[in-house]
């Protein structure tokens, strides 16, 4: 037994923050099956549509944190673009959900049709079949993650250039499917999902279903990411994080890490997509919306990056107060996250994962540094 | 005959008294129905009498063709009557415009050898000149069918194009005959041309004439009508001379071919190069606006290596600070909001400086060693920025009053004009930049600041305060945006979002040109927006944004540290 629980932790320590999370997160996807589909559905502990829902997504967006936070936390790479990434997985699989629906008919949606289209363009061939839909997923994150990454890091791009240079793509991609002409339905994306793998959107088996599918994935990529991190791999990226000329001089090539890392990161996201956007039902610009690729960052800062598990308590934690809020409080909601941005940035640095610097806050704070600098 | 007019009028005193002036123009403002049948009856009088009377001033025989006759002998009619008419002087005229355009409308009634037309509750026997109570029964409106009415619209816009007094009319006769010329001659156009004292109507007249011209067949005449268009190079004399150029070569003779050959040519340089400064001229325009909304980001990332997302805010904060100026004014000192733009100037600065000098003092000096985390803090300050405005101001776009001396523009060359607001933002931009390089390179603040871009711990140690030139430096590129903000007030919709557009854009050009280099800056803002003005036209706004960014991601594979790098060692 203690040996599997080693396995899962990746390194010769028990980490029961970690194991905490995780065993969180196998609750949940114990329970949703339960609470939702089971015995429980209609007594008072149940949960409806909605919330199972609610959870579906949190999950996802946990997934797309905990992707971001393996590229900033241990590769010490901001991305503010990874909406990109999610908003591929989310297109992609709307395509095939949509195509699915037109399968056997003639015909075509709207937004198709708008553009004066009596047939599905040519890329849009084998999107009927998930298997092909899921693999043109991956293939298509990792493509376009490849060529910015490798463009990125080749010149030597860090810092906040990187950061900066990660939104300008996913704001350059918002605008260009923000066109109708582009053939995804402009700013009103594309919807209209009838059905996924047989199931029916609207359903509760289906929403039930993809909760738990999330949260399962969720807890494998955990898993499977913290062995990566406490490896050799992960060593890799904290000496890149920490000092990249040094691990250069040492004779790593840190080109490929990195590029592999951003791209492993990105099929991630993909998939955090693949798994949000039956559950909202629309794909539309606003995946690729910058403010939105932001918060992403926000929640791995709330939560604690460099942690794994941190960047899902953030994304769990931010989401559950954002619903809540935006359906009872709408006009506070900027108001709150913009505190507790400040609030993390300035005084829990590393995050709600990490409370040391509010106790020795004092010490940590300005005045020592300044004096430092003085003298 | 004039008897005759005195004796109609002499009932009416007023027109005895102010004979004389009715015979000058029609502009008197006397009253209206009774003077203009006077000075009617005294027109067709004088010109009876003055000369000798042609054969359509023949009355009883224009009345009777206008009547009766087919539609050739009508038109034929028309056309000797507008050719009298470029000829007769001003009495005559009035006199033929007023039949014709009652004729148009329908108000001559035809009876036995004669006409009427109604003057005020009466009616005038055009052939007599004798006002009657009553017309006779038998006296009946001629039928003008479509076809003819058309044929006769023109020659009605021609004869008041000659006769009418206000240029407004004049214009609207020539607007008319710009929809179609019928059957009027030409030749008879250019002589109206040629009298025709108001630019406007003269360029609405140019465009019914050239074409007319080059159509008549007439080498001298076409020749005429290309040194016209030769003279005015706009994109629709290119057009008309293509059009032109384009028949086959029989209809044209050798030396108007060369002449219409060489015209085109020269238009359509002219085109060209006005065509060319127009671009060149928005490209300077946005690239003002970018230059101004950078300039701050790259002061403050050259010293502190910091990126301040809210920067974008402070643009917004500039222009709502030009707003509060110009609503106080209005309320204070309405005569001065024609100069708000230039009060509001230490206001717009002011503001979003003392707003950054408070985020750097509580937030960004925290942070200096965490540049990423400076990028989220700043990104959640600008997020505050916009919901706190959005709650106090609004969220509805802002109206700003265009001065009177910013309303208009000018035309430079060709079809090239420049409207004075946009000269205002560039003009803007090139104070900003003189400015910011006296501030830079002629101040001690500004040795301070360069000291501690160049190398930190050597300024700190040579006794310059980093900290407080961060501040001071942080409050001055602050302030820089307020005045991207004032100078993008009268061009750009002010609204609490409206920075957001804007960020992007300037860190492309804070890394195109080199971090912290003021004049990188300026080049690296003026090219990108020159690659826009260039690309946005042809392929459109979206497309232009894709292209910059992949343009400037493919120039930092080359050079990874901008046009203008840092020297020394980092």
């Amino acid at each position: 037994m203690r040996q599997f629980i080693l396995w899962i932790c990746g390194g010769s320590k028990v980490d029961r923050r970690y194991l905490g999370v995780l065993g969180l997160i196998a609750l949940v996807t114990l329970g949703l099956p339960v609470l939702g589909l089971g015995p429980l559905a209609n007594t008072p502990l149940g949960l409806d549509g909605f919330q199972v829902n609610l959870v579906g997504q949190v999950m996802a967006f946990a997934l797309l944190a905990m992707a971001h936070d393996l590229v900033w936390g241990y590769a010490g790479y901001l991305s503010l673009g990874h909406g990109l990434f999610f908003a591929i997985g989310g297109y992609l699989i709307g395509m095939h959900m949509i195509k699915l629906s037109y399968a056997g008919e003639t015909g075509v949606p709207t937004f198709l049709d708008y553009m004066g289209l009596t047939e599905f363009p040519a890329y849009w061939g084998g999107f009927e079949h998930f298997g092909y839909a899921f693999i043109a997923i991956l293939v298509l994150s990792a493509l376009v993650s490849f060529v910015i990454g490798f463009l990125a890091f080749r010149s030597r791009v860090v810092g906040v250039y990187f950061a900066i240079l990660s939104q300008a793509f996913v704001y350059v991609s918002m605008l260009v499917m923000s066109r109708s002409d582009t053939g995804f339905g402009g700013n009103n994306g594309i919807a209209d999902f009838q059905t996924l793998l047989g199931l029916s959107l609207g359903s509760i088996e289906f929403r039930v279903a993809i909760a738990t599918v999330s949260a399962l994935v969720l807890m494998i990529a955990l898993i499977g990411l913290r062995r990566l991190t406490t490896g050799p791999l992960g060593k890799l990226l904290i000496g890149i994080r920490d000092d990249e000329d040094r691990l250069q001089v040492l004779g790593y090539e840190t080109l490929w890490v990195k590029t592999g890392v951003w791209c492993l990161s990105a099929m991630l996201a993909a998939i955090a997509g693949l798994l949000y956007v039956p559950q909202i039902q629309v794909a539309s610009p606003q995946l690729l919306s910058p403010i939105f690729s932001i918060e992403i960052a926000v929640w791995v800062a709330i939560g604690g990056r460099g942690y794994l598990y941190g960047a899902i308590i953030g994304a769990i934690l931010v989401n559950i107060v954002k619903f809540w809020l935006t359906r009872f409080m709408p006009e506070l909601w900027p108001f709150i996250l913009t505190g507790s941005v400040l609030f993390v940035v300035v005084v829990l640095r590393n995050g709600l994962i990490d409370p040391g610097p509010l106790f020795t806050r004092a010490k940590a704070l300005l005045p020592r540094r300044l004096k430092r600098e003085k003298t | 005959m004039h008897v005759l007019v005195g004796t109609v009028c002499s009932g009416k005193l007023f027109f005895v008294h102010n004979k004389g002036q009715v015979m000058r123009r029609r502009s008197l403002n006397m009253p209206g129905a009774i003077v203009r049948v006077c000075a009617l009856l005294f027109l067709a009088a004088s010109s009876a009498v003055a000369q000798p009377v042609s054969e359509p001033w023949d009355m009883a025989q224009v009345v009777k063709v206008w009547c009766s006759g087919d539609r050739d002998a009508r038109i034929a009619s028309f056309q000797s009557l507008l050719e009298d008419v470029v000829e007769a002087d001003g009495p005559a005229r009035q006199w033929a415009a007023n039949l014709i355009v009652q004729y148009r409308d329908g108000n001559l009634s035809c009876a036995q050898d004669t006409g009427y037309i109604p003057a005020g509750d009466q009616f005038l026997d055009v052939v007599t000149g004798n006002l009657v109570e009553v017309i006779p029964d038998d006296a009946a409106t001629p039928f003008l069918n479509i076809p003819l009415r058309r044929a006769l619209s023109p020659f009605a816009s021609a004869v008041q194009l000659v006769a009418a007094e206000a240029p407004e009319n004049r214009l609207r006769a020539a607007q008319g005959l710009a929809r179609t010329l019928g059957d009027v001659p030409p030749t008879l156009i250019e002589r109206i041309y040629q009298q025709e004292q108001n630019n406007q109507v003269a360029a609405v007249l140019e465009g019914v004439l050239v074409p007319a011209l080059l159509g008549s067949g007439d080498a001298d005449a076409q020749l005429r009508a290309i040194n016209t268009l030769a003279g005015n190079a706009t994109r629709k004399s290119r057009a008309t001379l293509d059009n032109f150029l384009a028949q086959e070569p029989a209809a044209l003779s050798g030396p108007v071919r060369t002449a219409a050959e060489s015209a085109r040519s020269s238009v359509h340089w002219v085109i060209q190069v006005s065509e060319a400064m127009t671009v060149a001229y928005h490209g300077l325009s946005y690239g003002s606006v970018l230059f101004l909304a950078a300039l701050g980001l790259a002061i403050i990332f050259g010293l502190m290596g910091v990126i301040n997302l809210a920067q974008a805010e402070f643009v917004m904060l500039g222009s709502y600070a030009t707003w509060f100026v110009q609503e106080a004014l209005r309320a204070l000192a309405p005569g001065l909001l024609e100069f708000y733009l230039f009060i509001a100037i230490p206001f717009a600065f002011l503001v979003p400086a003392l707003v950054g000098a408070f985020m750097e003092w509580s937030i960004v000096r925290h942070l200096y060693t965490r540049p990423l985390l400076t990028l989220l803090a700043t990104w959640a300050v600008s997020l505050l920025l916009i919901n706190l405005v959005r709650v106090t101001v609004g969220t509805q776009n802002l109206s700003f009053l265009t001065p009177e001396y910013l309303k208009s523009g000018f035309t430079v060359f060709g079809e090239f004009s420049v409207t004075w607001s946009r000269l205002l933002s560039i003009f803007f931009a090139g104070i900003t930049l003189i400015g910011t390089l006296f501030v830079l390179y002629r101040t001690r603040f500004g040795l301070r600041m360069r000291a501690t871009t160049q190398h930190r711990q050597m300024a700190g140690c040579v006794g310059v305060s980093t900290r407080r030139t961060d501040a001071m430096a942080f409050a001055f590129g602050s302030g820089l945006a307020g005045i991207a903000g004032l100078a993008l007030s009268t061009i750009y919709n002010v609204n609490p979002t409206m920075g957001t557009s804007l960020i992007i854009d300037s860190f492309i050009v804070v890394v195109l040109g080199g971090v912290g280099s003021v004049l990188g800056t300026a080049l690296a803002a003026l090219g990108i927006g020159q690659l826009n003005a260039i690309i946005e036209p042809l392929y459109g706004a979206v497309a232009s944004k894709v292209i910059v960014l992949l343009a400037v991601i493919l120039f930092i594979q080359q050079k990874p540290n901008g046009l203008f790098p840092r020297k020394g060692r980092r």
